[in-house]
């Protein structure tokens, strides 16, 4: 079973978000900072369980005191735009906003690109800027539910677009990386977010989380406080094995977020049917690329097979197809 | 697989096999009894489905193509007690009819209308009348849970009076016009020592098919087992000894329970079945509805404005044994047969969800098996046949 690998711990209710929620939008410097004490509760924690640390930052720089805690733990630090230029070893989270301001992708080289659906459009001139950098996009999309047929449908070309992009930059070993369309040609498994399995987040109020998502949409949501023993209930319901969806899939790029799975259909292990398409777009456009870079002599993606589907919602398969007694048992996430 | 055909004990009938859709309507939430184990804990008098919603109800499961892949319809009103509403189930009835007429619509003459009703208005005129009216397709079940002591044990009016009484009065007009009919009985506790007599006294009633079900809370006691088991052998020998197993049936004994899972299918069928109540929200079943729950909100999957969340049903839909049980249930040799509510698995989780089952019935389940090995084992002894047979498991709600 795998087991926890980093922390990721929000300074302050304003912090960035990187992913499929929206954090509060301003905050007072103050009032919305993480305790001094929680803070070096979190890194003390972090530190005795041999944990990294993502550390959420808000557009300020957090004080003295703050940072040299935060210098005592093996980290990344997650920053808006504002701080983009201000430390050397920060990924830097941008919107639609911030690369219309400059119209192109500065002060760092792996960076998380958040956009709403209507965005999108501008998604290749990112992509241009970046593989000329040679960096790395991590795209989040902020709408998926908003993904029906036409939005699919939109994307579907988009992803073509974008493909032909990345061949004509691709070497014999390498290609530019963008998460949704060459993440799939690296993997041989699921590479899943994993919230409450690999990684838990402590929020401004000090308690832990599955992930900064839940803490937004309520405290409620809280798995306690730190401690020692941290016991998730119904723990299994986040692992691959129990979703009868998901574990026959082989989206591997996909997130497969559970905040989603939870905000749409209710259950933490069942994904909603706008995030499944949405994935199969994505490998369905990986493996027509894949097919152009091998004849390229392309050899980045050796041994990867993506065999074409006749689905794109494994939903469909596992509800007619039911997973055997035995096949369950021997599962290996 | 050894097939006797003079043994009727385990054979229940069915109509359509279990292939039919089934729809609830919850036409009020109010009833005239407080019965001690009744999972309706919101029940109140405002909650009262109007015509205009039914209708909507009517029109949209007629409207949408994707409810054709079942071949049969069941219209399934509950309550509360139903029966508090029969001028309103009369009128839905009747429009279904004409509407289904209308549309040429293959649950024309596919469909049955069902109760499940505590019996008190059964004679009433109106009640009558529709049974008049749509005898042919009509299923009644009135709830009887025994001898006068075990019914009246549960089944009491608010002020603590026993209800048997008034219901006796309906029963024999009942199964005079419904002589193939069952009834279906609740065990929960402090009534374990009431089962040999009362599935007996339920028989010479003429109700000659009996449903039974343990509850599914955390209410049993240490020592309830050992009691369970020692009624249920005991019921085994009186019925191979008057040999009631050639003329009745009762779901406690089955030749499918005991063994091993071989398939890895889901016992409930919620949200394969819908429930509509009076505000025209559409529930996975009327165990997901609010006053149906003691700890949980209300699981909605959409309205009759809207139509079906299609996301919300996912994970009913995807729902399957392994997914929702303990290693010890999935190893377990007498496995089959061990019943669950998803709406009260839903409700007893330690988190709100359908991906965890209860099991609190696990001890009554092996007594039952026990007990049940050894009523087909003596049974088959007798009639020098082997009489035990594997199958898979599946829920008939
Ligand atoms: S569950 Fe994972 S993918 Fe989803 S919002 Fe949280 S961190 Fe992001
Ligand atoms: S595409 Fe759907 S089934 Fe596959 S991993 Fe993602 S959420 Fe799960």
């Amino acid at each position: 079973m795998p087991m926890l690998k980093y922390l990721i711990i929000i300074l302050n209710d304003a912090s960035v978000s990187f992913c499929h929620y929206e954090s509060a939008k301003t905050g007072k410097k103050e009032a919305g900072m993480i305790s001094y004490d929680n803070l070096n509760k979190a890194v003390a924690f972090a530190l005795k369980n041999n944990l990294k640390v993502n550390f959420l930052y808000p557009r300020f720089r957090p004080g003295k005191k703050y940072e040299k805690l935060i210098e005592d733990v093996e980290h990344v630090k997650i920053v808006p735009r504002k701080l983009g230029g201000v430390y050397s070893d920060a990924i830097t989270v941008l919107e639609a906003g911030d690369l219309r301001k400059e119209n192109k992708v500065t002060g760092t080289e792996n960076i998380i690109l958040r956009l709403s659906s209507p965005e999108l459009k501008i998604l290749p001139a990112a992509v241009k800027e970046i593989a000329r950098k040679g960096g790395r996009i991590n795209l989040v999309i902020k709408d998926v539910e908003n993904f029906g047929d036409s939005k699919i449908s939109e994307y579907r070309k988009l992803l073509a677009e974008i493909s032909g992009l990345l061949i004509k930059k691709s070497g014999e070993n390498s290609i530019p990386e963008v998460n949704f369309l060459t993440d799939r040609l690296m993997l041989e498994s699921m590479n899943n977010c994993d919230a409450g399995i690999t990684h838990l987040t402590v929020a401004p109020d000090g308690r832990l989380y599955l992930c900064p998502a839940f803490y937004y949409e309520s405290g409620e949501n809280s798995i306690g406080e730190i401690r020692n023993e941290i016991n998730i209930k119904n723990r299994q319901l986040l692992e691959l094995k129990y979703s009868p969806v998901c574990r026959i899939c082989d989206a591997y790029q996909c997130r497969r977020c559970v905040f989603l799975n939870w905000k749409l259909t209710g259950e933490l292990n069942t994904p909603s049917r706008q995030q499944c398409r949405m994935s199969h777009a994505e490998r369905e456009a990986s493996g027509n690329m894949l097919e152009e870079l091998k004849k390229k002599n392309f050899k980045g993606a050796k041994g990867i097979e993506i065999k074409k589907l006749g689905y794109d919602d494994p939903f469909e398969i596992a509800v007619k197809n039911r997973y055997s007694i035995q096949e369950f048992k021997n599962f290996n996430s | 697989m050894s097939q006797n055909t003079t043994v009727k004990i385990d054979r229940p009938g069915s109509w359509e096999d279990g292939r039919a859709k089934n729809v609830t309507f919850v036409v009020t939430e109010d009833c005239q009894l407080a019965c001690r184990y009744c999972y309706l804990v919101g029940k109140n008098k405002s909650g009262r489905m109007n015509f205009e919603t039914a209708k909507k109800a009517v029109d949209y499961l007629l409207r949408e193509e994707k409810f054709l892949a079942e071949k049969s319809v069941v219209l399934d009103f509950i309550g509360g007690e139903p029966l508090l509403e029969i001028e309103l189930i009369d009128k839905i009835c009747d429009y279904f009819k004409l509407k289904s007429y209308e549309l040429n619509h293959p649950w024309f003459d596919s469909y049955r209308i069902s109760f499940s009703t505590n019996g008190l208005m059964y004679s009433d005129k109106r009640v009558q009348e529709f049974i008049r009216k749509n005898k042919t397709h009509l299923s009644i079940q009135i709830t009887i849970d025994g001898t006068k002591v075990k019914h009246d044990t549960q089944r009491v009016y608010p002020d603590g009076r026993g209800s048997y009484d008034n219901v006796l009065k309906n029963i024999r007009l009942w199964t005079s016009q419904f002589p193939e009919t069952s009834t279906k009985v609740t065990i929960s506790g402090d009534d374990i020592p009431y089962i040999k007599e009362s599935v007996l006294h339920i028989w010479s009633l003429g109700i000659k098919e009996v449903n039974i079900n343990a509850v599914f809370e955390d209410a049993w006691k240490p020592g309830d087992d050992e009691l369970f088991e020692e009624q249920l052998t005991e019921l085994a020998d009186e019925i191979i000894e008057k040999k009631l197993y050639k003329e009745y049936t009762c779901s406690f004994f089955s030749r499918t329970i005991g063994h091993p899972y071989e398939q890895n299918v889901n016992w409930c069928g919620a949200g394969k079945m819908l429930a509509f109540d009076f505000k025209g929200d559409i529930y996975p079943c009327i165990r997901f509805i609010e006053f149906s729950l003691q700890n949980r909100k209300g699981i909605i999957v959409g309205n009759l404005d809207k139509g079906i969340d299609e996301n919300r049903l996912r994970p009913f839909l995807t729902l399957d044994m392994v997914s929702q049980s303990p290693d010890e249930c999935i190893n377990c040799d007498v496995a089959s047969g061990c019943a669950w509510c998803q709406g009260a698995n839903y409700d007893f989780a330690e988190t709100g969800t359908i991906f965890r089952r209860a099991t609190y019935i696990c001890k009554m389940h092996k007594a039952r098996v026990r007990a049940n090995n050894y009523f087909w084992n003596k049974l088959g002894r007798r009639l020098k046949t082997d009489l035990r047979e594997t199958n898979p498991d599946t829920c008939q709600c």
